[in-house]
């Protein structure tokens, strides 16, 4: 997986590529955790350069999500699309987390 | 340890072959040169040896053929008398021992016309000098060789050598020197001086001409007659010729030919007398047209040779066999720790890693091989112990794994039909962990008096963890749900169930693991059926009739143990007697074969409408489960399967009625 990263106002906006299965999920989490770490409590994933997401990769987005909340922040999703949409629906992720359409409602969240 | 044809011997066989080639090569240059001085000087000294005899044998005979040719000399002068003749030869023999006798010989009628033969002869007797005058008709001297052939010939000759039976039976020769008169101006022969020299001392000085152990000489007269000869019988019996045909030796023809006519040569021939090869020198006697011939062995000559090969070949053996032994000796020294260790290494390569390796004392490359050797062997012993403790916990934790199998597996119902009595609804269900143990599961239990509960889930992950989690839900759902069911007489309602049970998985779940779950109770009276579903894959309906497998409509709601406080909704719908449900995982829809397609849901929906006229949920089951490892083909199993088909048959089957 690879991750390019820019700020946003108040968010750090990360934009991730690759597939997220058992292999990779974990670097997703190390990602997010070294900008909690910086201070960056506010996130939002773009996802649309992701190919798959196992459910590896689902654990590894929850478990960020509740760092980022026990940090008193957040992470939000966007730009979903092709399989990783289906299984965020499927699994219901998409009303467990803040999924947005696009880039510009994930950072225009207050 | 033997190790025929080892690095010590090829070592060893190859310096000292390359030694003893050097050796043999150096011993018989040696020879070769020394044999050729030798040879050279020895027939130098053999050529020296032949002319120093000719010139001793010459030293006499020249002086004796002065004396009948001063004889001669006189005669011509005419100046003796008859009576000084007879003196003349008195004296002659009285001056020189080695003349026997001397004759004047005259041409028949020369001295007188009345006296045809005047020859006076004083010759040496036991008795002394006797003095006659030979020639008479019984010995008519002018047709003798001794008289004719200096005659014609016109120059002094000597006369093949003779024992002389009357002169003391000694080796004579006779010299004969022709001597002329002028008649009417012309030189004519008048008669011829003769002397009869002794050969004896001839013969002793050819005889003492020693040459090595077994050489020797002998003299040929110019018809090729041997004068002196060391072998018994041949001196004047035989010629050189006559031996040269007797033995069939055309060399010694050659060579008596070549004597004969004056010649002088060093030749190799062998020699009839002692059958030994040799060197033969020969130069004639100017004097009288005898040849000297000297032999000279050449194994005797080659015997200094011999012994000079003899000792540096002796010397080259000792040298070798010193070098020899300190090359085999080396070698062992450098070579036997190389054996000690390759038996060290044989023992290590059995299982004996403690077996003692040689020390070597030496700095050199077996040193470093028996140092690395040792650090193999001690990291061998090091990484053997880790691994069998690696292994020991391997079989261990596969042994617990095992173990875990079994008890995750007695947790899941497995007696089919589980109701027999209830001949309401037909169930089968199966669960095939990717691994030893998996986070599939399904159960199904009575929940009440026309309820039936059941459940299909999969664990996020896999392995132990997954395991583990599957255990909490599968039971926190059932005691939930036992635990629910007395309170609520509009009947059951998997949704509060779920949430419920969502909500205990999601406290404390530090591990961030969730669960999706299709949770559904089934009116075995009405065939109403009230269901939750946590993110499941909605399960597929084929009804009894003719119409198309559907996807349950489900509501999407999120995965259960993931947050707490999320709320599931239940959704309702009645299935008609033969309408069957087919609940199943991820597993099967994601189930890849080796060209990295998916099983898929077309295909499933299309397996489900194919088995319309199925039996029994058993048979649909197993069928499925078949067919999903056809698809696969080899392909490993990479998620858990787990399928749970329930046909409803009505209330009022005949099979029985659970309430009954």
């Amino acid at each position: 997986m690879e991750f390019t990263s820019e700020k946003s106002g108040a968010f750090l906006l990360l934009m991730v590529k690759g597939r997220m299965d058992t292999i990779t999920a974990p670097e997703f989490e190390a990602e997010c955790v070294k900008w909690l770490e910086t201070g960056e409590i506010r996130l939002v994933a773009d996802l649309s350069g992701l190919e798959y997401i196992s459910s590896a990769g689902l654990r590894s987005i929850l478990s960020t999500a509740k760092k980022c909340k026990a940090k008193g922040g957040d992470i939000a999703f966007c730009n979903l699309s092709g399989i990783v949409a289906e299984v965020f629906s499927v699994s219901g992720f998409s009303t467990l987390l803040p999924v947005l359409e696009t880039r510009e409602q994930a950072l225009g969240r207050s | 340890m033997h190790l025929p044809r080892g690095l010590s011997f090829r070592l060893a066989a190859s310096i000292l072959s390359a030694t003893a080639v050097v050796f043999v090569l150096i011993t018989a240059v040696t020879y070769q040169m020394a044999r050729e001085a030798l040879l050279n000087g020895a027939n130098d000294n053999l050529k020296n040896l032949t002319r120093a005899t000719v010139n001793r044998i010459e030293s006499v005979l020249a002086p004796v053929l002065r004396v009948p040719r001063g004889v001669a000399y006189e005669m011509e002068e005419g100046t003796l008398s008859e009576a000084g003749m007879w003196q003349r030869e008195r004296r002659v023999l009285d001056d020189n021992a080695e003349i026997y006798g001397m004759a004047i010989a005259f041409e028949p009628f020369g001295r007188s016309k009345s006296q045809e033969y005047f020859a006076p002869y004083t010759y040496r007797s036991p008795l002394g000098p006797m003095q006659t005058n030979l020639g008479g008709p019984a010995y008519r001297y002018q047709y003798m060789d001794w008289y004719q052939i200096p005659r014609e010939l016109g120059h002094p000759i000597w006369s093949e050598p003779y024992y002389d039976q009357g002169g003391g039976n000694a080796l004579m020769a006779t010299c004969s020197v022709p001597f002329y008169h002028m008649v009417e101006g012309k030189r004519q022969v008048a008669g011829v001086v003769t002397a009869d020299v002794s050969l004896q001392w001839l013969k002793r000085l050819v005889d003492s001409v020693m040459v090595l152990n077994t050489g020797y000489a002998f003299l040929l007269t110019s018809t090729g007659t041997y004068v002196t000869h060391p072998a018994e019988g041949v001196p004047f019996n035989e010629t050189i010729f006559s031996r040269a045909e007797e033995h069939n030796d055309a060399n010694l023809r050659s060579i008596g030919q070549d004597m004969i006519r004056g010649g002088s040569r060093l030749v190799e021939t062998t020699s009839l007398h002692t059958g030994k090869r040799g060197f033969l020198c020969y130069a004639p006697l100017p004097s009288t047209g005898w040849s000297l011939a000297v032999f000279a062995p050449r194994d005797e000559l080659l015997a200094e040779v011999n012994r000079l090969s003899l000792v540096t070949g002796g010397l080259s053996a000792g040298g070798f066999l010193i070098l020899a032994i300190i090359v085999i000796s080396l070698s062992r020294t450098i070579i036997s720790p190389l054996r000690r260790l390759a038996g060290a290494a044989r023992a290590v390569a059995e299982g004996d890693l403690a077996a003692p390796l040689p020390e070597v004392r030496t700095h050199d490359e077996v040193r470093e091989l028996a140092d690395s050797f040792a650090h193999m062997q001690g990291s061998l012993a090091t990484y053997i112990k880790d691994l069998t403790v690696a292994t020991a916990s391997r079989e261990r934790m596969e042994s617990e794994l095992r173990i875990a199998h079994d008890i995750q597996m007695g947790i899941l119902p497995k007696l089919f039909p589980p109701f027999p009595d209830c001949g309401e609804f037909d169930l089968h269900a199966t669960l095939n962990p990717a691994r030893e143990v998996g986070g599939d599961f399904y159960d199904f239990f009575r929940a009440g008096e026309d309820w039936f509960c059941f459940v299909i889930g999969d664990v996020s992950g896999k392995g132990v963890p997954a395991a583990f989690y599957m255990a909490v839900a599968k039971t926190l759902i059932k005691a939930v749900a036992e635990s629910t069911k007395k309170d609520l007489a509009a009947g059951p309602d998997p949704g509060s169930i779920m949430t419920r049970a969502s909500n205990d998985l999601a406290q404390d779940n530090e591990s961030c693991m969730f669960v999706t779950i299709f949770c559904a109770m089934l009116n075995m009276r009405t065939g109403e059926v009230r269901s939750a579903c946590a993110g499941h894959n909605p399960p597929l309906l084929l009804p009894a009739g003719t119409g198309p497998a559907q996807w349950l409509p489900v509501p999407r709601q999120p995965v259960a143990g993931a947050m707490e406080g999320v709320e599931y909704s239940t959704a309702s719908f009645t299935m008609a007697p033969g309408d069957t449900l087919l609940l199943y995982t991820d597993g099967v829809t994601e189930a890849m074969n080796p060209a990295q397609e998916l099983y898929g849901e077309e295909r499933l929906s299309h397996f489900a409408e194919s088995k319309r006229g199925f039996v029994n949920a058993r048979a649909m089951v197993e069928e499925l489960e078949r067919d999903v490892t056809a698809f696969a083909n080899g392909a490993e199993q990479s998620d858990d399967i787990t399928i749970l088909a329930l046909r409803y048959l009505g209330a009022n089957h005949d099979a029985g009625n659970c309430r009954a």
